[in-house]
């Protein structure tokens, strides 16, 4: 006898599923890869404009070279005194071009990436605003990225 | 954002602090210091910890070897709340 007395039966409890695995391998030594930072944690240059705090899936692109304390974050999913107070907390920016004068990594990218991660309109996050982003760093010949969120 | 990036061909790694909720969304590749949201590359002004973690983060984009793993690393901060 076949222990399954019903086929195709699913619970009614709504659980998260794991999407199945996402891989490319890295094919380069650390010291030939040029490396950028996409951030969930809502930095944006201080002249750009601010995340809407209830809700935002647009992202700010962040210029590899701009002194760190023309960066600010809009975030409202989390305690942003830290970050307040050093920016590199969440986007370590100059520890990053510290890592390039040490000769450790190539160099930092042309553009970083900012976004107000922790939930909101999660489709938009993986059919829009994700792939844009990757576009972007792709095209700048970024061969590694560290993120920074959850 | 990390799947995304992966996808385009880019291998990525994250910096969590919360690694169970990195787990649940399927990423690639992860590294867990003990830290608290918002300082997840560690403590404000504290140069040594976020160069090490980084280091460490970076080290493991070459290490890890199948998606899914999820390193600790070896710093602890605690926000004074």
């Amino acid at each position: 006898m076949s222990l399954t007395v019903v086929k195709g039966l699913q619970s009614e409890i709504y659980v998260p599923i794991t999407p199945p695995p996402v891989w490319t391998p890295a094919t380069k030594p650390l010291n030939e890869m040029v490396i950028a930072i996409a951030t969930a944690a809502g930095v944006h240059l201080k002249s750009d404009k601010r995340f809407n705090l209830a809700g935002d899936t647009s992202f700010r692109t962040i210029p590899g070279d701009i002194p760190s304390k023309e960066l600010m974050v809009s975030h409202g999913g989390y305690d942003n005194s830290d970050v307040n107070k050093d920016i590199n907390c969440m986007f370590p920016i100059d520890r990053l071009r510290e890592l390039v004068e040490e000769g450790f990594i190539k160099a930092v990218a042309p553009q970083h990436i900012g976004f107000m991660g922790g939930g909101g309109d999660v489709k938009a996050f993986i059919e829009s605003t994700g792939p844009e982003i990757a576009r972007i760093l792709k095209e700048e010949g970024v061969d590694g990225v560290v993120i920074t969120g959850g | 954002m990390q799947r995304a990036i992966e996808e385009a061909g880019i291998p990525t790694i994250i910096v969590a602090a919360l690694p169970p909720v990195v787990r649940q969304n399927g990423s690639p590749r992860c590294t867990a210091p003990i830290v608290p949201m918002g300082a997840n590359v560690g403590e404000p002004n504290n140069i040594e910890m976020q160069k090490g973690i980084l280091k460490d983060t970076l080290k493991q984009l070459i290490e890890i070897d199948m998606p899914g793993k999820i390193i600790p690393l070896p710093y602890e901060y605690h926000a004074k709340i």
